[in-house]
């Protein structure tokens, strides 16, 4: 029995892995030869099915499948020909965080595509050959058919892909390319064509893997998103750019996710004492081994296990480019910041009179609490240079920490700590720290700013891409324990939610933070003059200012001008004699402090105080990235305008479209290719283009360099 | 550029090359300030110059990988000032660039398939490698072995190899001999003077003065991104001052 278990779960680990070799190699190869990093692939598996979905049920015809396995990758190759020269073609040369960039705002628009056209929903293909269907039987185990052809097809096509890779001129010019672009230009070889070929087939690979992934597990809006991530892992455990590290770290995945998620390994393991009942742990543990096996492995092995030995691909570290733009002088932009801050502190008093109803005044709350979680990121991004994926840890670990303290179960944690446990309890009792704000807030602070001193320590030591995919990997292994622990830890999928907190410290109470009114509403019969304002906004704003303040305070310091000089040329900094992992290190922590701080005024500002999973998801690292580009990162105020359009842009389109994610997506996607320093560069821009349609036009722009003079965050 | 497509012949219709009042630079920064000078059929020029005056962004801006800010460069007669890299090897012109840049996980054989299969010629692929294998024996030695495992001296054959499979009969080197032991420094002198032997025309920038001398034809002298002499390598070995003034070196 246990060993047919066994057997039947390595074949459907094989066959999950086999899906994730294809998804992983496209992923692989295209970063490999172009140093884009797709974040969109997830969305093409996800057409793929689509399109399939679409050809069999048109056909009605068992058969059509077949039809569907060759007409839907070669769809997606066309979409990704489209993707490629409209969207990743302008940006080659610059820094890889810009296609993580794009490719986001792509993720946004695909997936709006297929919700748009295809509906939400679950769906599943009609009919599947009858060859496909039943069991097959092999040396006295029952295999399912499906599964055989899945890993059939999968073997076949990564044995193509191999093939061509090694044995063809078009894998020769490939191999050239990703290990020096330039020189196989000088060979006379358009590389650039090539560029496009290497993206439609990783595409197709992805269409083809959904294709057929989709025949056993159907198809559902977000399926892109349940692969890029272990996708993600994948590459970056086998080595980004290596095909071989694709493939053995897809099997790898796909197998230990199996295993661990089906449970027979606690059966395997039951009659052995200790080791039975850790076994049995392991169902819980599913997406903790897989991101854990990835952390392990950038830890020792920092170019993941193959380190990409048959390519060696090179590392094309185009320039962060910073916003700024010197067409408003610093008088200019004091005095606007001070009008904006005077505009928000009389805001809430205007509801009501300018404008109606609640939405504007949680609107501007969270406009507040992302544009000081943007200016966290910036921090790290735009000055240090550090391209944090997973900064939703942080934010989530404010938010729960403040959330568990003001819930009594950090409170009870420590009194169970032995000895010391509780006259410190009594302590923090004493100090009314259950109940208090302050010092709810100060918790999660704390808990994340030493979250970010271990993370930064173990992740600093490897850089770039690898970076942001180790901090990727550290904040989706948060989110899997808290959803994996027991409800009576951090709340499990429901959250935590209903805790009370005040305004005070130690006995001294100014009142629930829900009760303390500043204003109340006031009404001439029917017209509302002017609703109740609470004290909790202007909490949120002195905490979001005082946070800015800070960076800026640390930025203008001269610690500010080692990180820059750090961005801009880490070994130059380096021979200067500056610490350059300690320099980053603690700038990392300040700004999980500051996230913290932004999560933790998020869980207090909902309509009742708490904190759920969804807040960790890893959009929300992306989204705020978008933020900090959209408005120009290093320049720390740059990201709290990102911040407002974002999050005005979302609510404004959200009226009027429920395809707003695709419009913001098309908005940051232009954004990117066209105006890479952000909102804040824009009368910069403008006053540049006007004076060249005064002056000459400008002899032929260098190729290489950026048309503009680099532009120095000037704040 | 545009006006480098006006049929002026203030440049020598009979040179290989032949650049007239060539700009270029980089960013804010002008690099050249007016570079002119010929290369013949079957010649092999040499540029030379202290650091930073220009010798590899001329040969940059020559093969398309920087453009033009003006003047013109003109290959067999024909204006090429706003062609790109993958167009100015079509034409034959070979860059054989600063620290070789051999393609370091290809085997030796498949670094020289990637130049066959690009450049001018694109359908005598076997004959081709073949050949430059015939031609660089150490390298012949060496066919599986991978780019990154060569020595200099070897990266350098397998560079110019390389640019020969993709059809140069123009040559541009950059700093060959740089970094090399004398006694390889002397096998690629050998090498370059066999190459054109069989008919490549090539262009040289040599920091080590007295290779220059030796290999080139002729020797265009820069100074500060413009040309400050050009002369016969054997009328320049006598010149002294010129030697002193502009490259800092005296030959004994």
């Amino acid at each position: 029995m246990v060993v047919e278990a066994l057997v039947d779960q390595l074949l459907n680990g094989l066959t999950i892995g086999v899906v994730y070799v294809l998804l992983a190699a496209g992923l692989s190869i295209v970063f490999g030869v172009m140093d884009v990093i797709n974040f969109a692939h997830g969305e093409l598996y996800a057409l793929g099915a689509y399109f399939a979905f679409s050809v069999t049920t048109a056909a009605g015809d068992p058969n059509a499948f077949w039809v569907a396995l060759l007409l839907a990758p070669a769809a997606v190759a066309v979409v990704g020909v489209g993707v490629e020269r409209l969207t990743i073609r302008p940006l080659y040369g610059r820094n890889p965080l810009y296609h993580i960039l794009l490719t986001f705002g792509l993720v946004l628009i695909l997936k709006d595509v297929v919700e748009f056209v295809w509906g939400p929903g679950n769906k599943s293909y009609p009919v599947t050959p009858g060859v496909l269907q039943g069991q097959v039987a092999v040396a006295g185990f029952d295999f399912p058919r499906y599964s055989l052809f899945v890993i059939a097809v999968g073997s076949l096509m990564a044995a193509g892909t191999w093939y061509a890779l090694n044995d063809t001129r078009v894998g020769l010019v490939v191999r050239a390319g990703a290990q020096d672009r330039e020189m196989v230009r000088h060979l006379g070889i358009e590389v650039d064509r090539y560029y496009t070929l290497v993206f439609a087939f990783g595409a197709a690979l992805a269409g083809l893997a959904g294709v057929v992934l989709a025949g056993r597990n159907g198809l559902e809006v977000a399926m892109g998103d349940s692969v890029i991530i272990p996708a993600f892992v994948i590459v970056v455990l086998g080595g980004l750019g290596s095909f071989r590290g694709a493939v053995v770290g897809g099997l790898v995945v796909g197998v230990v996710q199996t295993l661990t998620r089906s449970g027979v390994v606690a059966e395997v393991f039951a009659p052995v004492p200790v080791v039975g009942e850790l076994a049995a742990l392991l169902p819980a543990l599913e997406g903790l081994v897989v991101f854990g096996l990835m952390i392990a492995v950038l830890l020792f092995r920092p170019r993941g296990l193959f380190g990409n030995p048959e390519w060696q691909s090179s590392e094309g570290e185009g320039d962060l480019l910073v916003g700024g733009g010197g067409a408003l002088g610093s008088v200019w932009r004091r005095r606007l910041a001070l009008g904006a801050v005077a505009l928000l502190i009389v805001a809430p008093f205007g509801v009501g009179l300018a404008y109606d109803g609640f939405v504007v005044y949680s609107l501007l709350v969270s406009i507040l609490v992302w544009a000081l979680f943007a200016v966290s990121l910036d921090l790290v991004m735009g000055y240090a240079g550090l391209v944090s994926l997973g900064h939703v840890l942080f934010y989530g670990v404010g938010a729960y920490g403040t959330v568990l303290a003001a819930d009594g179960r950090v409170t009870d944690l420590v009194a169970a700590v032995p000895a010391v446990g509780s006259p410190l309890a009594a302590g923090l009792g004493a100090l009314g720290y259950a109940d208090s704000l302050p010092l709810a807030l100060l918790t999660g602070v704390a808990a994340a700013a030493a979250v970010a001193w271990v993370v930064g320590y173990l992740s600093i030591r490897v850089a770039g891409v690898y970076f942001a995919m180790i901090t990727l990997g550290f904040a989706e292994l948060f989110r899997q324990v808290v959803v994996k622990l027991p409800a009576s830890w951090a709340g499990s999928t429901d959250g935590l939610y209903g805790a009370e907190l005040s305004y005070s410290v130690a006995g001294v109470s100014l009142g629930e933070v829900g009760d303390v009114v500043l204003v109340e509403g006031v009404a001439a019969g029917p017209v509302v003059l002017a609703r109740e304002v609470r004290l909790l906004y202007f909490v949120v704003l002195a905490g979001v200012l005082g946070g800015y303040l800070l960076a800026r305070r640390v930025i203008e310091a001269p610690f500010g001008g080692v990180l820059t000089a750090i961005r801009e040329s880490e070994a130059r900094a380096q021979f200067l004699g500056y610490n350059v992992v300690a320099h980053k290190r603690r700038v990392f922590v300040l700004s999980g402090a500051l996230a913290a701080l932004a999560g933790g005024l998020q869980a207090v500002t909902g309509l009742v105080v708490g904190v759920g999973p969804s807040l960790l998801h890893w959009i929300n690292s992306g989204e705020v990235i978008v933020m900090a580009v959209l408005g120009g990162m290093g320049t720390l105020y740059g990201p709290i305008l990102g911040a407002a359009v974002f999050r005005g842009g979302q609510e404004l389109l959200s009226t009027y479209t429920g395809q707003w994610r695709a419009l913001l997506g098309l908005v940051f996607v232009l954004f990117v290719v066209f105006l890479p320093r952000g909102i804040v560069s824009l009368p910069g821009e403008l006053q540049r283009r006007l004076r060249e349609r005064g002056g000459d036009p400008p002899t032929g722009a260098p190729a290489e360099t950026p048309a503009e003079p680099k532009l120095e965050g000037d704040d | 550029m545009s006006d480098g497509d006006a049929d002026t012949d203030d440049g020598d219709d009979e040179s290989v090359l032949s650049v007239r009042n060539l700009r270029s630079g980089y960013g804010e920064t002008e690099v050249l300030r007016g570079v002119s000078f010929d290369v013949g059929e079957g010649e092999v020029v040499a540029l030379v110059g202290r650091n930073g005056v220009g010798k590899t962004t001329t040969l940059r801006t020559i093969t398309g990988a920087i453009a033009p800010r003006g003047g013109e460069v003109r290959h067999r007669g024909r204006s090429i000032g706003g062609l790109g890299p993958t167009e100015t090897a079509k034409l034959g012109i070979g860059l054989v660039p600063e620290e070789r840049r051999v393609f370091p996980g290809l085997t030796v054989e498949e670094n020289l398939q990637a130049g066959a299969t690009g450049g001018a010629t694109g359908d005598a692929l076997e004959r081709s490698v073949e050949e430059v294998l015939s031609t660089f024996e150490n390298l012949a030695d060496r066919r599986d072995n991978r780019g990154a495992d060569l020595s200099g001296g070897e990266q350098q054959m397998l560079a110019v190899g390389r640019a020969l499979t993709a059809g140069a009969d123009l040559l541009l080197l950059d700093e060959p001999t740089e970094g090399l032991a004398p006694l390889v420094v002397d096998r690629v002198v050998e090498a370059v003077r066999a190459i054109n032997d069989d008919g490549v025309t090539v262009l040289l920038v040599e920091q080590n003065v007295a290779v220059a001398l030796e290999l080139a034809d002729r020797v265009v002298v820069m100074d500060d991104g413009e040309v400050a002499h050009g002369a016969p390598a054997a009328e320049l070995r006598e010149d002294s001052a010129v030697l002193d003034r502009h490259l800092g070196v005296t030959l004994d």
